[in-house]
């Protein structure tokens, strides 16, 4: 049962003031720390709760009234003045939507918390995304008990966890009797868990990412998100990848408005490039029409709305490529600078193109979903 | 006076800074008029560009713009060329009559399948003939790809078209277009009681060639579903490579409506002395398959019929007609209606550069499904791509025959389903029939009995 008093405790307020009280609160106090987040390792709670409390997270819930057009502009506005902030912005989202689909009452007891950020949620749903469509083994894997399951094992790296969070975790329960199915759970990071320090990235550094290992970790009704997980994944899947095109955007609107920053000074020349501002916006304008348009039915069960879906999140990697570089191109020496946005920004499109789902990912599942089957 | 007609002019070169003499064009500004034979030039002329005289020139020959030559020039063109999706009969057409009036244009096909040239209509009647999916392949699609110097980009699918870019998005990365041509032909469609995992639809040479190989060796028992003319080609072809044949349709005569039911009946009685069962006015409820789970070779199904019969069989076939991919058409803005809408004449759809043919399209709201009219339409569109001017499609609907030995039927028009049939020969071995509206013949058919031969 949802607790209605924990509902009261929040408003969210207007939907439609969420982006621009966001893109304030990105502009003004998040700007300033972008560097030092992405190379430093800073991770920016003091600011995530303060998005938090103005609905950055909250207004895809069903909760909220499912806003996904408002999710996705809001975190647009964090990911235009820093990358790793909207990345966790999507890992924040994500951890909220899949307590909230779970219909499980512990976790709906706890979901405000998550939806306006007093507390932050990871996601570890890579491997097993990757496991699911054959691509990798899964990393995790779970014993049946007699009240609950015990997991053990490693997931390299979840962002957005520490100590007192937590994170949507799925492992693969063996039966041996050929009948293995997965369960989904939300991994509480307490002294039972293992939290290992990753190899220092080029860039994203303050995403508070972290390897972690499990050995007999406990999970209990209180915990599980679905089980079995298949169709719960299944269901979740086109919003849990339609939510990451808000943090690509984000740098792509940041690199074409650094591209026309220098369009005064540097015009004369720059107009030898291509991938000019006014076609790199034309191509984003008709993106983001694509976007709003699947946003409007975000758990869509069609083929052919999952197909739209990977493919506006590959065309975003690629043109979050295409402009951070172009942005470099127009800026030259300046935006090659140590502390400039526009190096940054590069490293933060290539990380929009390799996370997963990556590009390759991405093509694999569309040309696997686009085949006619066959009975062999 | 030479013995050279005016059309073998020719060109010399000079050997000291390139510069080609044309005997058509002359050198009018030294004195030379057009036409002037290199021979009959003064031997004080200078070449115009560098000075020397005649006897620095030699023979030229113009390089004939070779295959490879094409797709060299293909790297350095500046803009891009024509991208065609789909490598059936369609998508090759296109690149074919692109090619004969132009060498040069850069043409991709970027195709899901594997591009090899074959002919569709005989994938319903190869079985019977012993055939086998090498015998089907007229031209591998490498060396038709190297004939007509196109880049082609198989086993990649085409996800989505931005108007905006000009450019194809597809599972092997982006590729402009100036033109685009949408050769997407059309997909078998399926029964929400037969599973896509559990029935073949014979509609391209590689689902063809699985259900060739899940048949080959022992008597088999098929079950197709759907007696409209793939239906009913594939069921006699089957039963006469020697497999046990049943044929389950919804209607009570098979091509129907297309055909009255008195020339249904007919190609019923006929299939049925070739060893085709047809279970008429039935449908399948429910197909679950059985046997070794892991060996997807041995996979048997099991049909429950409405008519309550539960069939047991090797293989299912569903063959209830054909759809066009929609979601593509809607990515790219296009105007969708029963297939691609194109105007009629120019093939053009709904968005500036971007044309279609065969199997995708529909002329005036009706699909266009016919082998016949496919070069005149790659002709059309080629005319507007790199011709002098537009050659317009004329579209005339084709006469229809049966691919089946056991009668002959042949029909002519587009029945109208609201009007009625005129009986016009009937007895035991024919049976011709016609529709009229006012004084109007719109549709015409002939069944007649095949004189069995020995």
């Amino acid at each position: 049962m949802r607790s209605a008093n924990a509902i009261k405790d929040f408003s969210l307020g207007d939907a439609a003031d969420i982006p621009d009280a966001v893109r304030s609160i990105a502009k003004d106090e998040l700007s300033p720390l972008a560097n030092r987040i992405d190379q430093a390792g800073f991770y920016p709670v003091a600011t995530m709760a303060a998005l938090g409390e103005k609905g950055a997270f909250a207004a895809h819930l069903d909760r909220f009234g499912a806003r996904f057009d408002v999710a996705l502009t809001a975190m647009q506005a964090i990911s235009r003045y820093c990358g790793s902030t909207g990345f966790i912005t999507w890992c924040q989202d994500v951890c909220g939507l899949y307590m909230e689909q779970s219909e499980n009452s512990a976790l709906l007891d706890r979901l405000n918390e998550q939806a306006f950020a007093k507390r932050l949620g990871g996601t570890g749903l890579s491997n097993p995304m990757k496991s699911l469509t054959g691509i990798e083994a899964m990393a995790l894997h779970a014993k049946k008990v007699s009240d609950g399951y015990r997991v053990s094992g490693t997931l390299p790296w979840v962002s957005n966890i520490g100590h007192d969070q937590y994170f949507g975790a799925v492992a693969r329960v063996q039966t041996g009797g050929g009948a293995d199915h997965e369960i989904f759970f939300l991994m509480d990071i307490d002294d039972q868990v293992e939290l290992n320090k990753c190899p220092t990235f080029s860039g994203m550094e303050g995403t508070s990412t972290w390897g972690v290992t499990v050995k007999d970790y406990f999970v209990g009704d209180h915990n599980l998100i679905a089980d079995p997980a298949r169709p719960f994944i299944k269901k979740i899947r086109p919003a849990f990848v339609l939510l990451q095109v808000g943090w690509g955007m984000g740098v792509i609107e940041g690199a074409i408005e650094s591209c026309r920053q220098v369009e005064s000074s540097l015009g004369h020349v720059n107009q030898y490039l291509h991938n000019r501002p006014e076609q790199l916006q034309a191509e984003f304008e008709e993106l983001q029409q694509r976007v709003q348009l699947l946003a409007a039915d975000p758990y869509c069960a069609d083929k052919d709305h999952l197909i739209n879906v990977l493919d506006v999140r590959a065309h975003t990697s690629e043109l979050a490529l295409k402009t951070s570089e172009s942005a470099l191109l127009h800026q030259g020496a300046r935006g090659y600078l140590m502390e400039s946005d526009v190096q940054r920004r590069i490293r933060e499109a290539q990380f929009v193109a390799i996370v997963t789902p990556a590009i390759k990912h991405l093509r694999w599942e569309i040309a696997k979903l686009m085949q006619e089957p066959t009975p062999v | 006076m030479t013995s050279q007609s005016v059309n073998d002019w020719q060109l010399y070169i000079c050997r000291a800074c390139g510069l080609i003499y044309d005997e058509q064009l002359g050198d009018p500004d030294s004195g030379l008029p057009p036409g002037t034979r290199f021979e009959d030039i003064p031997d004080d002329w200078e070449c115009p560009l560098c000075g020397v005289t005649k006897t620095d020139f030699e023979r030229f020959e113009r390089p004939v713009a070779a295959a490879n030559e094409a797709t060299y020039s293909q790297t350095r063109h500046s803009q891009p060329g024509v991208v065609i999706v789909g490598a059936g009969s369609a998508g090759w057409s296109m690149a074919e009559a692109l090619r004969q009036q132009d060498k040069l244009i850069p043409i991709t096909i970027i195709t899901a399948c594997a591009g090899d040239i074959y002919h569709k209509p005989e994938l319903s009647i190869a079985m019977g003939r012993g055939k086998n999916s090498q015998d089907l392949v007229r031209e591998s699609a490498g060396q038709a790809a190297r004939r007509l110097s196109v880049t082609l980009i198989p086993h990649t699918q085409v996800v989505g078209v931005s108007q905006v870019t000009r450019s194809v998005r597809s599972t092997r990365g982006t590729f402009e277009y100036r033109y685009l041509v949408l050769a997407l032909g059309a997909k078998g469609q399926s029964l929400a009681s037969v599973p896509d995992a559990a029935s073949w639809r014979v509609n391209h040479l590689q689902s063809w060639s699985g259900l060739a190989q899940k048949v080959q060796g022992d008597r088999r028992h098929v079950a197709i579903v759907g007696a409209g003319m793939v239906g009913c080609e594939l069921a006699e072809n089957i039963a006469q490579a020697g497999h046990q044949v049943t044929l389950i349709f919804r209607d009570s005569t098979p091509l129907y409506p297309l055909l009255p039911s008195t020339a249904g009946y007919r190609l019923a009685q006929s299939l049925q002395q070739q060893g085709v069962r047809c279970v008429d006015g039935t449908s399948v409820t429910c197909v679950k398959d059985f046997g070794p789970p892991n060996d997807t070779a041995d996979k048997r199904y099991q049909l429950a019929l409405s008519s309550n019969e539960i069939l047991e069989v090797d293989a299912v076939v569903t063959a209830i007609g054909l759809k066009v991919d929609e979601r593509l058409a809607k990515s790219a803005g296009l105007h969708y209606d029963n297939g691609i809408a194109v105007d009629p004449q120019t093939l053009q759809t709904s968005a500036s550069n971007i044309y279609a043919l065969g199997d995708c399209i529909s002329l005036s709201g009706l699909p266009c499904r016919f082998i016949a009219p496919i070069v005149k339409q790659a002709k059309t569109i080629a005319s507007q791509m790199v011709g002098e001017s537009l050659i317009p499609y004329n579209h005339e609907v084709p006469t229809v025959r049966l691919k089946v030995q056991s009668c002959r039927l042949i029909l002519q028009g587009i029945p109208d389903q609201t009007a009625s049939w005129q009986t016009v020969t009937e007895n035991n071995d024919l049976l011709t029939m016609e529709q009229r509206i006012g004084d109007h013949l719109v549709a015409h058919l002939e069944i007649a009995e095949v004189a069995k031969t020995g």
